[in-house]
């Protein structure tokens, strides 16, 4: 009974270190694959931040606004941004490689998927990003114009129109990564719709006087103080 | 060559008829039916007075007026020489009303204008506006003598004008150009200019752009580049600047990112020009300076003030990175005051306009934008210049002029410096 | 040539001469008729029609012959009254007809009736001249000589008293309103015409009669008196003609002509400084604004162009500005101004540019009118500005090379006038006779240009209508009669000049050039470019084939 009991554990364990001495190899082949990865990865982020540092992409992006916009989000400049995101992404792609040479076809699968997912992603943060930045310089450039023009809620519509635009631009994003996209899709119409016809009903029934006083507000301000006859030029 | 020429066809051919030229005018018109047979006439009996025995011609390019513009420039006539005490003219006076290559504006119509004394080999050359009433043969006299007579190239103009007309002129264009190029040029962009032949060819060859349709982009690249290359400038008094009634200004704010982006645009391509210069000098002065009193206008200051606070208020992040610190705290505590007499002093005024001089040079934001920026600093600059001037006479307003100007030039280096500044 | 129904002298080439310059027989210094018959081969061969002899009548020369004692002989100096007769016969023999001077608004004071008339105040010639006791009568009468003269009126110590003179002092004014001068002068002209001189050239015609608070010019009166002295011409001939000096502005000469009863011609002054100006100015507008200003005269009347006489070039009639003009372009020099006119010939005015002189010529034969040929300009003589008065353009013909110019064989400090000597325009460099032995000189060309001339009646009597291209410096017309047309443009700049014609209703006609003879390109319906060099001029036979 005891040698039975010995042959069973011996063969198990045997078995189990038969497993393990197949599986160890692959497990040293993703450690390395992983560790060559964080290298790799380490050095083009370095070479990338070089690169834009060379053309000035900071300057590029004080020009739209992008890195008053990400230093008021406590994120780092555009650069090192960039860099980290590059390094990140490469790296996690190595990762991915690493896992799938422990040669687990589940996993594989689900990998290869993620793989093909990964460049959405981009794509979708991409909008994202150029999203944010046209909302920035096109909300600053209605502030600018209707300021200038003794519009009294400029502010409001310099913010309106950029939540606008913000609002636009996440609903393309995520609609591009496929996320919920019927319920986003409809979501946004949904609130875009109501908003508008309430404005319309607003505007054209109830609120009429309102409207009528805004508008004059808005439109006829300059006459209420005499025009001016003096010349600029 | 592939590239369409600034001459048509037609207007060679006429221009072929006319042959060598001393005297060329031109007077460019749009849709200015109303003025431009007074002004053809004002310039054609400045001829048989002042050069009745020069060879001259007026040149009339068109942009596509709809209104008979051309045809008032045609038929005007002069008609009784006694009147006039001239007495008939000894050549015959050429006249030549044309459309022009190009979208219209005033960049092509003085190209033309200055191709065309190319081609005639003129001597003298004068620009004048055909939207004015008050145009008079003795401004062809005092645009085109100087030139023709005593060899200067530039002649600027000298308006009789009223304290608060031309305030951006006053307050930034003409300070500037003073302490940066160092030439007191009080009118850089006068609508109306004389030029000798061989300034308009190197202007054609440098082949300028300018921009739309308002007068100012190319009038200040004349003048800065003509400073800036060494040419004899003088200046010419010429009497009242009175549009036609139906002239309106352009609208400030194009009006604003026209010149003053011109003039930063021009800043930026003649740095190696001003950068190494201090001082400046006086511009001689020809003709009968004289004064008259012109109506009061009327000046809207509470509109001013209130797009000054509002802007002040509400532009904070986009002026930081143009105006240093102080300079921005000092102007928003000015936009937090409720006075209706606020007092925008000379000083803080030109480091205002300086530090949005070098932003526009290190591109601190986008440009178009930051020009628009300076209009709320520039309305609460000029309520504060206006409420100042109000009582004072000319002279004494000439005087202040001159303080603000010096103030300019003072605060050169601070501008050189802030020029220079790298990130 | 001229039809047998058209006059003579509506085509006729003159030659204005001083039988004093012109040949000397007699070896005494001065010219004379004599002599002058030696020459009229030389004229004949040139193509002149006609001569007009400036005054050859006995007078005490104070006015180069105009201030005349005797019309009824002719001067010792030039010769006998048979001389001229001579002289006359052998002009007509060759077909050349003669006129002469008609001096009638004033006579020497050395003339027997100014003698008589101011002896006393009972003289039955007194009122043959205007006296005056007040010199303050007729004082809207402008001087005519301001460089001479102070007022129109002269103090008489004889009869003490004024008498009237719009020209010299020494040259008192006839009374036409007297009677029996009017026959008196009617006698002069008949006497020479019966001895077959062809017409007169009547001197200072607007000053005959004056009047209280006018300018005395061109009086109502003064045409009368000249209508009645062309009805007694009438009478009494045929193929005679009057030739009026009217120096006035274009409508005042028309009145000359009257209804075809007053003068046959009479001189285009008006046009003539305005060809100098126009060519120094290089703009035909002078020169279109005054013929556009020129009224049409009677069928029977005609013009007498002219680029240079023996007066100075006047300036009288052109605005002060243009008179500035002139001065400052063509008379730097003060000297060579006179009486608010220039005394230089034709050659030194265009700067001895043979181009120049050539246009000028061809601008003088293709305007309406008869040409009249100052003598010594088809070759070109220069003049002198530093002798008196109008002497400098009066100096000796100049025929040869040789011995005083081959004008006299007496002493050359013997000359009525000195030769003219230095080198660019003395007799040396610029004589008939060496000009005579080559085809390309301005005498041969002048000859050409006179035949081409003769060739057709369109210049003399054609049309003129303006052709005005857009380029001013080119100054074309189309002279057209019957069925000729000829087309004529003139390049008045000194440079070479491209310019387009529209010539659309001469579509299909073939432009000959007349000089050549050669076809040009045919008229089409696009405008017709043509291209001068400087100073070039075209005469164009518009022909259809």
């Amino acid at each position: 009974m005891t040698e039975t009991l010995l042959n069973g554990v011996t063969q198990a364990l045997n078995a189990a270190l038969e497993m393990a001495l197949h599986t160890v190899p692959k497990i040293l082949g993703m450690v390395i694959i992983v560790a060559v990865g964080w290298v790799i990865a380490m050095i083009v982020k370095i070479i990338l931040r070089h690169a834009l540092n060379l053309v000035k992409f900071n300057v590029l992006c004080d020009n739209v606004g992008a890195s008053q916009m990400l230093t008021k989000a406590d994120l780092p400049p555009p650069t090192e941004l960039l860099a980290r995101l590059v390094f990140w992404v490469t790296w996690a792609t190595f990762l991915m490689l690493g896992i799938s040479t422990l040669g687990l076809v589940v996993l594989q699968e689900q990998i290869s998927r993620f793989f093909l997912y990964v460049p959405q992603i981009f794509v979708a943060l991409l909008i994202l990003l150029i999203g944010i930045l046209l909302a920035n310089f096109v909300s600053r450039a209605v502030l600018l114009g209707m300021v200038n023009a003794n519009v009294p809620s400029a502010r409001l519509l310099s913010n309106a129109v950029r939540m606008f635009i913000v609002i636009l631009t996440v609903a393309m994003a995520l609609e591009h990564i496929a996320l919920a996209k019927s319920v986003v899709l409809i979501a946004f119409s949904i609130a875009f719709g109501a908003v508008m016809l309430g404005l319309a009903i607003a505007f054209g029934l109830g609120g009429r006087d309102v409207a009528r006083r805004f508008l004059e507000r808005q439109f006829t301000e300059d006459t209420k103080g005499e025009k001016d006859e003096i010349s600029h030029l | 060559m592939a590239e369409e020429s600034v001459l048509s066809d037609e207007l060679v051919h006429q221009l072929i008829a006319v042959g060598e030229v001393d005297i060329l005018v031109g007077v460019p018109t749009y849709n200015n039916g109303k003025t431009a047979g007074q002004v053809v006439r004002a310039v054609q009996v400045g001829f048989l007075k002042y050069f009745p025995r020069e060879r001259a011609v007026l040149i009339n390019p068109d942009g596509g007026s709809t209104d008979g513009t051309p045809d008032a420039v045609r038929n005007a006539t002069i008609r009784d020489y006694r009147t006039l005490m001239t007495s008939q003219p000894l050549r015959t006076l050429h006249r030549i009303s044309i459309p022009y290559h190009g979208i219209p504006g005033r960049e092509n119509a003085l190209r033309t204008i200055f191709a065309a004394a190319d081609l005639l080999r003129a001597k003298a050359c004068a620009v004048v506006s055909a939207d004015l009433q008050s145009v008079t043969p003795e401004w062809i006299e005092g645009l085109i003598r100087p030139i023709y007579k005593e060899q200067f190239d530039l002649v600027t103009p000298l308006y009789h004008r009223h304290k608060f007309d031309g305030l951006l002129i006053n307050n930034v264009v003409s300070p500037m150009v003073r302490s940066v190029y160092g030439s007191h040029v009080k009118e850089p962009l006068g609508g109306e200019f004389g030029l000798s032949g061989r300034l308009a060819r190197s202007f054609l060859e440098a082949n300028l752009k300018g921009g739309q349709n308002v007068r100012s982009g190319v009038d200040l690249r004349l003048t800065t580049s003509a400073i800036r290359d060494g040419y004899r400038l003088c200046q010419a008094f010429l009497g009242p600047r009175i549009h036609a009634p139906a002239y309106s200004e352009p609208d400030l704010t194009a009006l604003l990112q026209q010149v003053v982006g011109t003039l930063f645009e021009c800043l930026e391509a003649d740095q190696s020009y001003w950068l190494s210069r201090t001082g400046s000098n006086a511009v001689p002065v020809f003709g009968f300076e004289y004064e008259m009193s012109l109506e009061p206008v009327r000046v809207n200051r509470e509109r001013m003030l209130q797009v000054f606070r509002t802007g002040v208020r509400e532009f904070a992040s986009i002026l930081e990175p143009i105006l240093s610190p102080d300079t921005l705290a000092e102007v928003q505590r000015l936009g937090s005051l409720d006075d209706v007499d606020i007092r925008f002093p000379d000083e803080l005024w030109v480091k205002t306009v300086y530090e949005f001089a070098s932003s526009y040079h290190h591109s601190a934001i986008h440009r178009d934008h930051l020009l628009k920026a300076l209009i709320p600093l520039y309305l609460g600059r000029t309520s504060s210049f206006v409420a100042e001037n109000l009582e004072i006479d000319s002279r004494e307003f000439e005087q202040r002029l001159d303080a603000l100007c010096l103030e300019y030039e003072r605060l050169k280096p601070y501008l050189m410096e802030r020029w220079t500044l790298t990130r | 040539m001229t039809s047998d129904s058209s006059p003579w002298y509506k085509q006729a080439i003159f030659y204005e001469l001083h039988v004093k310059a012109y040949n000397d027989s007699n070896a005494d210094g001065i010219g004379d008729f004599r002599g002058l018959l030696t020459k009229l081969d030389y004229l004949h061969d040139l193509g002149i029609d006609c001569i007009w002899l400036l005054p050859m009548y006995p007078s005490p020369l104070r006015d180069d012959g105009y201030d005349i004692s005797d019309y009824y002989n002719i001067h010792t100096s030039y010769g006998t009254l048979n001389d001229f007769r001579e002289f006359l016969d052998a002009a007509h023999a060759r077909g050349i007809r003669v006129i002469t001077e008609l001096v009638l608004n004033h006579t020497s004071d050395q003339h027997p009736w100014f003698q008589e008339a101011r002896s006393s105040r009972d003289n039955p010639r007194r009122h043959w001249y205007v006296w005056s006791d007040s010199d303050d009568r007729y004082r809207n009468a402008r001087i005519i000589f301001l460089d001479t003269e102070r007022s129109n009126w002269a103090w008489d110590p004889i009869s003490k008293t004024y008498y009237w003179h719009r020209f010299f002092s020494h040259q008192p004014d006839l009374n036409f309103d007297n009677p029996d001068v009017r026959e008196e002068m009617w006698n002069v002209m008949k006497f020479w015409l019966d001895m077959g001189v062809d017409g007169f050239r009547v001197d200072a015609v607007p000053y005959l009669i004056e009047r209280e608070g006018t300018s005395c010019e061109n009086l109502p009166e003064t045409h009368e008196v000249l209508k009645f002295l062309r009805s007694r011409l009438d009478e009494h001939f045929k193929d005679k003609v009057l030739l009026a000096e009217a120096n006035q502005r274009p409508t005042d000469v028309r009145a000359y002509f009257g209804n075809g009863d007053e003068f046959h011609m009479a001189f285009h002054f008006p046009l003539m400084p305005r060809v100098f100006m126009a060519v120094e100015l290089e703009d035909r507008k002078p020169l279109v604004e005054i013929m556009e200003q020129t009224p049409p005269i009677p069928e029977t009347c005609q013009w007498a162009t002219f680029l240079r006489n023996h007066d100075e070039l006047t300036l009288e009639m052109i605005s002060q500005d243009e008179r500035d003009y002139m001065y400052d372009m063509y008379a730097k020099d003060p000297t060579a101004r006179i009486n608010l006119g220039i005394r230089r010939r034709l050659s030194p005015l265009m700067a001895n540019d043979r181009r120049r002189v050539e246009l000028l010529n061809g601008l003088l034969l293709s305007f309406p009118g008869c040409p009249i040929i100052y003598y010594g300009d088809e070759i070109g003589m220069g003049d002198n500005i530093f002798l008196g008065d109008r002497n400098g353009v009066r100096t000796p013909m100049q025929w040869s090379g040789g011995w005083n110019t081959g004008f006299s064989t007496a002493d050359p400090e013997q000359l009525f006038l000195p030769v003219i000597s230095n080198p660019l325009y003395g007799f040396q460099a610029i004589n008939v006779e060496s000009q005579r032995r080559s085809e390309h000189s301005l005498l041969s060309w002048v000859k050409k240009i006179l035949r081409l001339w003769k060739s057709t009646a369109v210049f003399s009597s054609g049309t003129i209508e303006f052709v005005n291209p857009a380029n001013h410096r080119i100054l074309a017309y189309l002279r057209q009669k019957d069925e000729e047309t000829v087309l004529v443009v003139n390049n008045l700049s000194r440079t070479a000049q491209a310019v387009e014609l529209d010539l659309r209703r001469f579509k299909g006609a073939i432009p000959i050039e007349m000089f050549g003879g050669n076809p040009f390109p045919r008229v089409g319906d696009l405008p017709y470019l043509l291209t001068l060099g400087p100073y070039h001029f075209f005469w164009f036979l518009l022909r259809r084939f």
